[in-house]
């Protein structure tokens, strides 16, 4: 990178960050003091209004790409890349009406709280080790940009990055449990918000935009030049079947996101948890229309100046070197690490609740609260540190592998919560076998692992939406028929949903004590789903 | 009135599915109705501008119409529940432990 785009004052960046940790640590702090009990630890005493919520939700949501990665593949895709960014908006909402309000009314900790309840414990194994695969290729993602962001802004080699910001980042997010991450989270969406969009209203002036009030709607003017310069900006660029497939690996893939749902868990009550949805659309609403006049940016200062960005991840970086004071550049840089730390978070805390919470009350039910905790804390640290051993081998692309894994997730978990939740066949044997073959099938038909069996190619293959297009209707459907078999097989009896794992079903839905076995059960609809599925199915195997 | 209840419970549901769905994936739309492709809006061209817009306000307003109608739905299977005598089941508030 040249010279010119590096931060010019190494020391007011790092004053940025100490004073951004020292509030994390700060916040974490006090919240360890309120942490007495696990559902404190994993859920923050179900206790958290919807306006903390939504600022907390949608920063867990936006991670370090949001900074980095996507404005650069704003810059590689250019339109069609905000497309893909805008469904993401979704996810909370979809997850809340879907299943989140249904879990949260019987306190879960972690959607594998209720795989277990509804499923059993081996189906809950199966679904908790995909979770907690995905988690940590998402940790990982977070802890890698982390490490390169602390390279860029103090000009250290990348493994002294990533153990100081590391070790940094794993120690207050330990201490703080699950009222930190959510604090701290709400705290950083203020501080990523301010540093995505103010400065760039400076930006826009200096480039001759009049709307540099509101830069995340109010660069229209800016349109006419952009065309002039790059004239397929605005175009769509690929077919139907490329935005069909956004909807199954990356609308249905983040609805079943653990550290997500959690979010959803620790509202004060059902009610407020929906309110809280209310506030994430609008707080990640703003923050993503400010990432999407950045990737413009980016794509108009190319054009424009005729200025060359090699590294596209430093794109916002480059912009704010470029127009801004160091003061300013360094806090956006402050508020990409904040991206990245509120991710973190969430995976971490999702870590910490699949493995201290579901995998050891399959070991050791009759764990007491503070004994339940303790090994939360351990699960969270031991994490943490994990991420960090493993960034040092990181993956070569960021964003790709996050992506990828939304297809996996959509593949192996998501018909497994869905189906638990809506419908009284759901069989346990059936969701161990969908969900294990199809995962399978996902990672094998990937470029990642063996690129000469492949469906798809190039960056559709690698984001997982062709094989995610494959593998999603797939697990659905297989789960579905495979069901509607089984439990019809009297050897097979013991896999079927007992009359207790049904009721569980009716409670969730607020039934109370009203059991009705017709509700949420019968055959004709998921059958049909099983049919638009299969031909879903087909549609992705032709030729991409 | 618990048949009733169902079927609103399913009817709200895959109602705002699709109402999420269409907001979130509104892109899509432009891409099948190409004709769609023309005119500006606050200077940007539709098929850009038009996708940002609902992927924000428009999910935004869904999901307020969404917390409105589901909250008073539970009110209502509140107050049916509240009606039924109790059974040797128990409600579910700490099940998952």
């Amino acid at each position: 990178m040249p010279a010119e785009y590096a931060l010019s004052n190494v020391w007011i960046g790092l004053g940025v960050v100490i004073v951004l940790f020292a509030i994390f640590y700060a916040v974490g702090y006090f919240s360890s003091r309120k942490t007495t009990s696990d559902e404190d630890f994993y859920a923050a005493g179900f206790s958290i209004g919807p306006v903390t919520n939504g600022l907390g939700m949608a920063a867990t949501w936006a991670s370090l790409a949001t900074f980095l990665g996507v404005i650069a593949l704003i810059l590689r895709l250019q339109v069609p890349f905000v497309y893909l960014w805008i469904q993401w908006a979704i996810s909370i909402p979809l997850l809340t009406l879907l299943y989140g309000t249904s879990l949260r009314r019987m306190k879960a900790f972690t959607p594998a709280s209720f795989i277990r309840h509804r499923y059993g414990k081996p189906s809950t194994i199966v679904i908790v080790c995909w979770m907690i695969l995905i988690m940590v290729m998402y940790a990982l993602g977070q802890m890698v940009g982390l490490g390169q962001a602390f390279e860029l802004l103090f000009g250290v080699p990348y493994n002294v990055a990533i153990i100081v910001a590391g070790l940094a980042t794993v120690g207050f997010i330990t201490i703080g449990g699950m009222y930190g991450a959510t604090y701290n989270a709400a705290f950083q969406m203020v501080v990523m918000t301010i540093a995505m969009i103010v400065p760039m209203g400076a930006i826009m002036k200096a480039m001759g935009s009049s709307g540099w009030w509101f830069p995340p709607l109010a660069y229209g003017d800016m349109v006419p030049d952009m065309i002039k310069n790059i004239p397929t900006f605005f175009d769509m660029k690929y077919d139907f079947r490329w935005y069909f497939a956004l909807i199954p690996a990356f609308t249905l893939g983040p609805v079943a996101l653990p550290h997500l749902a959690m979010k959803v868990f620790t509202s004060s009550s059902v009610k407020s948890a929906r309110w809280a949805v209310v506030w994430f659309a609008i707080f990640l609403g703003l923050l993503f229309s400010g990432t999407y006049v950045v990737g413009f940016a980016g794509n108009f200062f190319t054009a424009t100046t005729g200025r060359i960005i090699e590294k596209a991840d430093q794109t916002i970086l480059i912009l704010n070197v470029f127009y801004n004071p160091t003061l300013v550049a360094a806090f956006v840089m402050g508020g990409a690490i904040a991206a990245g730390l509120s991710t973190i978070g969430g995976n971490l805390m999702a870590i910490a609740g699949l493995v201290g919470s579901d995998l050891l009350g399959i070991i050791a039910p009759d764990m007491n609260s503070a004994k339940r905790m303790k090994w939360g804390y351990a699960a969270l640290g031991l994490g943490g540190l994990a991420a960090v051993l493993m960034a040092f081998n990181p993956p070569r692309f960021l964003v790709t592998s996050i992506l990828w894994a939304f297809g996996l997730l959509a593949t192996t978990a998501t018909p497994a919560i869905l189906l638990g939740v809506w419908w009284k066949e759901a069989n346990k044997l059936a969701l161990i076998i969908s969900s294990m073959v199809c995962g399978i099938i996902f990672i094998v038909i990937s470029p990642h692992v063996l690129p000469s069996i492949c469906i798809g190619s190039g960056l559709v293959a690698a984001l997982g939406m062709s094989g995610g297009m494959v593998t999603i209707p797939l697990s659905f459907a297989m789960f579905i028929i495979l069901s509607i078999v089984f439990n019809r097989m009297p050897a097979l009896k013991a896999y079927a949903p007992t009359l207790a794992d049904k009721k569980v079903i009716d409670r969730i839905h607020g039934w109370g004590t009203d059991y009705d076995e017709s509700r949420y059960n019968g055959i004709t609809w998921p059958l049909i789903i099983s049919v638009i599925c299969v031909a879903v199915f087909i549609w992705g195997l032709q030729p991409w | 009135m618990k048949e009733k209840l169902y079927k609103k419970e399913i009817r709200i549901t895959l109602i705002f599915s699709v109402l999420l769905l269409l907001a979130g994936h509104s892109a899509s739309i432009f891409v099948l109705f190409p004709s769609l492709q023309q005119g500006t809006l606050w200077g940007f061209p539709t098929q850009y501008i038009i996708p940002i817009l609902l992927g924000w306000f428009g999910i935004a307003i869904i999901c307020l119409v969404m917390t409105l109608v589901c909250n008073k739905f539970d009110d209502e299977m509140e107050e049916y529940v509240s009606t039924l005598s109790p059974e040797n089941d128990t409600p579910n508030e700490n099940t998952p432990k």
